[in-house]
């Protein structure tokens, strides 16, 4: 029995929806949720913290869907850990991380502050005056106040530089909770996630194993996110054709250099070499050219 | 095209930049890389004079203009023509109610140029973008369009050298591929000479032939790229290489 | 792990606006003034000396003295506190109302903001010197009338703006973590979004004294609003100006003060705009 799990999600804006038809389980591991703009990642991210209601489908959380839950048990299971601009900028950090406690006890936000590396010093301090390290770190321990069982990381390390970003990817790698990361960023995954779900256009397109995805990808569009990125003294990123996605069929094949007839009708999600994948044409994806 | 000795920014007493030499060639990428407070944008927009309320000291050389002793007409005449700024977001420096042709044309004939609807739409399919986009507004466009368009715009205006301060880390890696590829193409057709300032290390190593290292305000490794990113000299660089995924 | 100096230079102390100085000053100036009329004030408040009327400026009489004989240095403090206290609990009330109900409206959205603007719409159709007229004949003309009829038409701008600010400020993701952490409704509005919302309100609050003033005086100027004996600025100006070509000082120093009170709150409006703007950063 998973903690959150999503069935069937349609979200909407309005009338047009952003996310058609997500299911997936937030297993033990690490679970990532791998998108770029546009691809409803955040959305879906609101969703499963109970901040947006499915159009159709649902999110259950345990047993329950997440509309007849008890939300006192989920506020208190689920957290999400947002990027650091998500404190409030005129209160002291202190305060922000006793917000959830009961009692607002210093003793347990001092103990929260050591557990993520700060001194607790920092209490009085308000958020622009600490660095973005520091204040991510003040993000983590906010979150952490209520004892979550499991973190809902939405981009937790994309506005930081990159050695205080390995520092911040170190300690959430650290915390005994389970996670869900939703993110852009294909390495920061590789650091968090056992396994992992690709989405494009509001659908997902490829999940397994997070290894397996991004050492031979079975979707074009893995395949070309991974390509995209560069690698330190490797070959200039791969550019792909850019175009919105396609509204009818595949929405990938608008972009998609295998695009065949077949795919004006919309791959089904099938099982290939231990993954799921949403593409007619897999398999040459994988016997293709192994990309660098 | 670029060329700057003991250049030293200060605000009040506070020195944010000292960089004792920088050259950037035609057809040449140069990088300087950083994290946040390092100094590498200042050291950017002191290039072109756009610094407000500093003190800039040293010899700054841009396309044969002395960039600190030149007038404000020079200045414009160089300035968004023969050096080119490319920033994070182009799209919060265009105006929201300007369709992106007139906001072209406008530019083109401020600078002598003719504006053509030939030339215009030659210059955006330069970059790989539908002319149709000319009858956009800033609003409908997307981040990687936006930034292809400034450097469509660039190219248009006879750049020679552009200054880009992280062009890409705005967008998705998809696009950001498309705009690197883009400026790698202009580099090698036209010899255009690039100064690019980022934080991400492994982009840098596949596009800059030469990178400056900045931390908090000095210039702590230079060289070619090559040399720098495989087998760097200051313990500083190899902290920011080890933390590179 | 050390503190980076970068963050700590926008914690020194702004150079504080001159604008906004200058205007403080002078309203606390006037304010004081106002205030302290019974002992500044070189002759008691409403006193008519019939034999001494319209005296022009004079060492005894700075301002002079109106038709009955009063001393319109001494009427303009008086009538100060008049203008000013109407000013007050004008924007006071107007700022309480609009602001709790341009929370609710901005933070909750959905039908609640509609229902809410839909009455802000009925409020703001309400021309304010039509509605006096009818207060007036109800309440009858006075310091009342002119308070709830420039109220009541005043607070629906103050929950617009509130709303819009707060609906904004409510997509902020501090809002959002408060909302995951199952913080109630009321303490996010209190805690988060009033506290990021009020430096638009402050400014505007600020701006509008000097208009309330204004229209509080156009009022007492129609007859609708404070009546005799009560001294007030515009109704001083409106007994002074049938004089003006031949007792020029009856008027024009009571409109001097509405103007000056009306561009020293403008000025602390403008410059409070200017220093709490956060997108100005000092380097």
């Amino acid at each position: 029995m998973t903690l959150l799990r999503a069935d069937n999600v349609v979200l909407s804006y309005g009338k047009r929806p952003v996310v058609h038809g997500v299911s997936l389980d937030v297993v033990p591991g690490g679970v990532g949720l791998i998108g770029e703009s546009g691809s409803g990642k955040t959305t879906l991210a609101r969703a499963f913290l109970g901040l947006l209601t499915p159009t159709s489908g649902s999110i259950w959380y345990g047993t329950h869907p997440l509309k007849n839950a008890d939300m006192k048990a989920f506020r208190r299971d689920v957290q999400p850990v947002f990027q650091a601009e998500s404190l409030d900028p005129r209160m002291r950090v202190g305060a922000s991380i006793a917000e959830a406690l009961k009692k607002p006890a210093q003793e347990r936000v001092a103990e929260l502050m050591k557990q993520v590396g700060l001194s607790p010093d920092l209490v009085i301090r308000r958020p622009h005056e600490l660095s973005g390290g520091q204040r991510q770190r003040v993000v983590i321990a906010r979150a952490l106040a209520v004892g979550p069982k499991l973190l809902i990381l939405d981009e937790p390390t994309s506005a930081l530089d990159v050695t205080v970003q390995a520092r911040i990817l170190d300690l959430l790698a650290g915390l005994d909770t389970e996670r869900l990361l939703i993110t852009h960023n294909l390495s920061v995954v590789g650091r968090l996630c056992r396994t992992s779900h690709v989405l494009f256009a509001g659908r997902v397109v490829e999940s397994g194993p997070t290894d397996t995805l991004l050492e031979r990808p079975s979707h074009p569009y893995t395949r070309a996110l991974r390509d995209a990125v560069p690698v330190l003294g490797g070959e200039p990123p791969a550019a792909g054709r850019s175009a919105p996605p396609a509204e009818t069929g595949c929405p990938f094949r608008s972009r998609c250099p295998l695009a065949v007839q077949e795919c004006e009708q919309p791959p089904p999600p099938r099982e290939v070499e231990g993954r799921t994948v949403a593409c007619h044409r897999a398999e040459e994806v994988l016997t293709g050219p192994a990309g660098r | 095209m670029i060329e700057v000795r003991d250049l030293e920014v200060r605000y009040g007493t506070r020195t944010v930049a000292k960089v004792p030499e920088l050259d950037v060639a035609a057809g040449e990428c140069v990088a300087i890389v950083g994290e946040s407070g390092s100094g590498k944008s200042t050291t950017l927009m002191s290039l072109l004079g756009l610094l407000e309320n500093a003190q800039v000291t040293g010899q700054i050389t841009v396309c044969g203009v002395d960039v600190r002793n030149a007038s404000p007409r020079e200045l414009r005449a160089i300035r968004g023509a023969r050096a080119a700024l490319v920033m994070q977001s182009p799209q919060s420096a265009l105006s929201p109610t300007t369709r992106l042709g007139s906001l072209m044309r406008a530019a083109l004939k401020l600078h002598g140029r003719a504006a053509t609807r030939a030339v215009m739409a030659a210059a955006v399919e330069a970059v790989m973008l539908d002319p149709a986009i000319l009858r956009s507004y800033p609003h409908e466009v997307s981040g990687g369009q936006a930034q292809r368009f400034a450097i469509a715009l660039a190219v248009a205006l006879g750049a020679e050298v552009i200054l880009a301060d992280e062009p890409t880390s705005a967008l998705d890696v998809t696009v950001q591929a498309e705009v690197v590829a883009l400026l790698r193409r202009l580099r090698a057709e036209r010899g255009l000479g690039l100064l690019l300032v980022s934080h991400d290390l492994a982009l840098v190593s596949t596009i800059a032939d030469r990178v400056l290292v900045m931390k908090e305000g000095d210039v702590v490794e230079s060289g070619p790229a090559a040399r720098v990113l495989s087998a760097p000299g200051h313990a500083y660089t190899r902290e920011l290489l080890e933390a590179t995924p | 792990m050390s503190v980076q100096t970068a963050p700590l230079r926008r914690t020194l102390p702004r150079v504080p606006d001159r604008f906004a100085a200058f205007g403080a000053v002078l309203i606390v100036l006037i304010t004081l003034a106002c205030l302290l009329a019974p002992w500044i004030a070189p002759y008691p408040d409403n006193e008519p000396r019939p034999l001494e009327g319209l005296l022009p400026p004079s060492s005894a009489h700075w301002f002079g003295t109106d038709m009955v004989g009063r001393d319109v240095f001494t009427q303009v403090l008086y009538g100060g506190r008049t203008s000013l206290a109407i000013a007050v609990v004008v924007l006071a009330a107007s700022a309480l109302a609009g602001v709790t109900l341009g929370m609710i409206a901005g933070y909750r959205g959905g039908w609640l903001r509609d229902v809410i603007m839909r009455v802000t719409d009925v409020f703001l159709a309400f021309p304010a010197l039509l509605l006096a007229v009818s207060l007036a004949a109800v309440l009858g003309a006075g310091v009342t009338t002119v308070i709830v009829a420039i109220a009541v038409t005043w607070w629906p701008w103050y929950a617009r703006l509130a709303a819009s600010v707060a609906a904004s400020v409510s997509t902020r993701p501090y809002v959002d973590a408060a909302r995951c952490l199952g913080v109630s409704t009321p303490k996010i509005i209190l805690r988060h979004v009033l506290p990021n919302s009020l430096t638009p309100v402050l400014v505007q609050v600020s701006m509008d004294a000097g208009g309330v003033i204004l229209i509080a005086a156009a009022l007492s100027y129609l007859g609708l609003g404070v009546l005799e004996p009560t001294a007030e600025w515009g109704l001083m100006v409106e007994q002074g100006q049938t004089l003006f070509t031949t007792n020029w000082w009856v008027v024009t120093f009571p409109g001097l003060a509405i103007m000056v009170t009306a561009f020293a709150f403008n000025m602390l409006g403008e410059g409070l705009r200017n220093a709490l703007d956060p997108r100005r950063t000092v380097r």
